[in-house]
């Protein structure tokens, strides 16, 4: 993409007085939005992520978007609004992926076999869709500076409402999430609560998406809690420091792409990943000195 | 080169000394001429709206890849300075710069004037969204263009009626161009690989025969039914058409194939553009270049009859 900025608009500058930047982070509607959605947003996907991560659905996320255009596109074919085709095909989609995959190893292949068949669906929709469908299909993806004020009052709404239904399923979930044998054998409808997160997970990330647009939903999905899963076994700690983590990478992303050319994602994504790398690096050489000690005293 | 980049290349350093001495951070419209910040969503019509507008307007065009994955698509935060900042907006519309309409939604303003050219024409989501490849739109657009600059700057009133005149009179070239090739070569079968040359073609007289399903599929970054190739495939072997035309910005397998078909049957392929190229050239002259181009492809071509 190319800017050519002229005249009027100056691109502001970072001086050396910090209030005076950061105040200046909110001189304009469109940066004040883009932190209040990008809060929830990070908050949610935090939270949410953390049970992605548990069970190994970054893959399942990730489609889950992908389900949801071959909505819109079958949408557009019988004259629907796009909103509701990309939340049928994702809540059926997830529910699909749930009901086909309970095992980790299952789960896999499941997202696989019902994300190639939806792909399919969608190209077939296309070319029956006279219309132009990328246009349709726009307006689906937000932009974290593009977010009106009645859409931050509909992500703050689902993003509360997504919280509740996860703290609702909070127990069962995280006792099928860490050890899906032994929580069926207590009674805890395993295949059940998989549907149910799967379903959550596609209205939590369809809400978003439509706010904030893919790579930031998804950036934040899956990142945060990994690193957290590597400094927390814990799972209540996990899940706050995973939502902090969220939070924490999109305000300095924001806060950066504010100064910096570049799309605000870009630095979220690359916060996230560094840190990660990091933590990995960190937490791997203290794995290996304490591995190392019953090696050194069986000499 | 009166067009909105050659007057960045002098105001943006002026910006930056502004920024770094510690003036001006929102909008500074405090005193001094009055001088109205406008935004184009593309710069053709940003072109347009510089050239109508004179000194009286700062336009700012912004220039994103009309094809961009709406998956992988994000505004920057400059862009977003820009639409928030801007007094007058002119955005394409049709579902042609969606993005431009969400960074409208993000950072609301009263005082902020927006010419959807899509709504100004009648047309709907849906419709080939290519209107400044319309000689008449690009008119309609023009003189509402200069009727926004009046009612926003009333003051600076006669400066916009000679700059419409003087804009009138360097579309004149691209008017003559338009009736030489219509004149000369009217109910010629040409082709084109995408319906970015449907307007154009209409106002050229030229019968333009390629499938539509083709040429709105390429537009819109699809795959085209296997039938409409075909049938594509079959008017340019048979040589239907005297030549074909292509958007250099749109190239893909398909449209790559077409082209070395029509080179091997001996058409003549012209390219055209879907923004401004050179990037920083005037709407008329980039226009009149690529009818150049055109009318001497017309001229050498012996295919359709």
């Amino acid at each position: 993409m190319i800017t050519d900025v002229v005249g009027g608009v100056v691109t502001p500058q970072v001086t050396w007085n910090m209030v005076r930047d950061i105040a200046q982070l909110f001189d304009y509607d469109f940066s004040r939005h883009a932190f209040a959605a990008g809060t929830v947003v990070a908050v949610v996907a935090g939270a949410v992520g953390y049970f992605v991560v548990l069970r190994a659905l970054a893959f399942g996320a990730h489609a889950l978007s992908h389900i949801g255009f071959a909505g819109a596109a079958g949408a557009g074919v019988v004259g629907a609004d796009a909103v509701v085709g990309m939340l049928l095909f994702t809540v059926g989609g997830g529910s699909a992926i749930g009901l086909l995959g309970t095992r980790v190893r299952e789960r896999d292949v499941a997202i696989g076999t019902v994300l190639a068949f939806m792909l399919g669906l969608g190209a077939l929709f296309l070319q029956l869709y006279r219309g132009n469908v990328n246009n349709t299909y726009a307006l689906l993806f937000g932009d974290i500076y593009g977010v009106s004020a009645l859409a931050l009052l509909i992500t703050l709404a689902a993003g509360a409402a997504t919280l509740l239904a996860l703290a609702c399923i909070y127990r069962p979930l995280l006792f099928a999430s860490l050890d899906d044998e032994v929580a069926a054998a207590r009674g805890v409808p395993v295949r059940a609560v998989g549907v149910m997160f799967m379903v959550l997970l596609a209205l939590a990330v369809s809400d978003a998406v439509q706010v904030v647009g893919v790579l930031l939903v998804f950036g934040l999905l899956v990142t945060p809690a990994a690193i957290s899963e590597r400094l927390t076994a814990r799972p209540a700690r996990g899940l706050l420091l995973s939502s902090l983590l969220a939070l924490l990478f999109t305000w300095l992303g924001l806060a950066v792409a504010y100064y910096a050319p570049g799309p605000p994602s870009f630095y979220i994504t690359t916060f996230s990943f560094v840190t990660y790398v990091a933590v990995r690096v960190g937490t791997g050489m203290r794995e290996r000195a304490r591995g190392a000690l019953p090696v050194l005293e069986s000499l | 080169m009166t067009g909105a980049s050659g007057l960045g290349r002098v105001l943006l350093p002026l910006s930056v000394v502004a920024a770094l001495t510690g003036c001006s951070v929102a909008a500074d419209r405090s005193g001094g001429p009055q001088t109205l910040q406008v935004v184009a969503g593309e710069d053709f019509w940003g072109s347009i709206a510089a050239q109508l507008g004179g000194s009286h307007v700062s336009v700012t065009s912004i220039v994103t890849d009309p094809n961009a994955d709406p998956h992988d698509y994000e505004s920057s935060s400059a862009d977003a300075r820009a639409f928030a900042t801007a007094d007058y907006v002119v955005l394409n519309g049709a579902g042609y710069d969606d993005w431009g309409q969400k960074l409208l939604d993000g950072n609301p303003s009263s005082s902020r004037t927006v010419l959807n050219v899509a709504e100004l024409l009648g047309k709907r989501d849906g419709d080939n969204p290519h209107f400044w490849y319309g000689p008449g739109y690009v008119r309609s657009v023009a003189d509402r263009i200069t009727a926004d600059y009046e009612r926003l700057d009333p003051t600076d009133r006669s400066a916009f009626e000679s700059a419409h005149a003087a804009f009138v009179n360097a579309l004149m070239p691209y008017q003559q161009a338009l009736a030489t090739i219509g004149g000369q070569f009217a109910g010629r079968r040409v082709a084109a690989t995408e319906d970015i040359f449907v307007y154009l073609a209409t106002a050229l007289h030229l019968d333009l025969i390629s499938p539509r399903e083709f040429m709105q599929a390429v537009a819109e970054g699809n795959d085209p039914p296997a039938s409409a190739v075909a049938a594509f495939e079959q008017q340019i072997t048979s040589r239907q058409a005297a030549v074909l035309v292509y958007n250099v910005q749109t190239v893909t397998a398909v449209t790559t194939n077409i082209q070395d078909l029509a080179r091997q049957a001996g058409i003549p392929v012209v390219g055209i553009s879907e923004t401004i190229q050179p990037l920083g050239d005037t709407f008329q002259d980039w226009q009149v270049r690529q009818l150049t181009a055109l009318r001497a492809a017309l001229t050498s071509s012996h295919a359709d009859g």
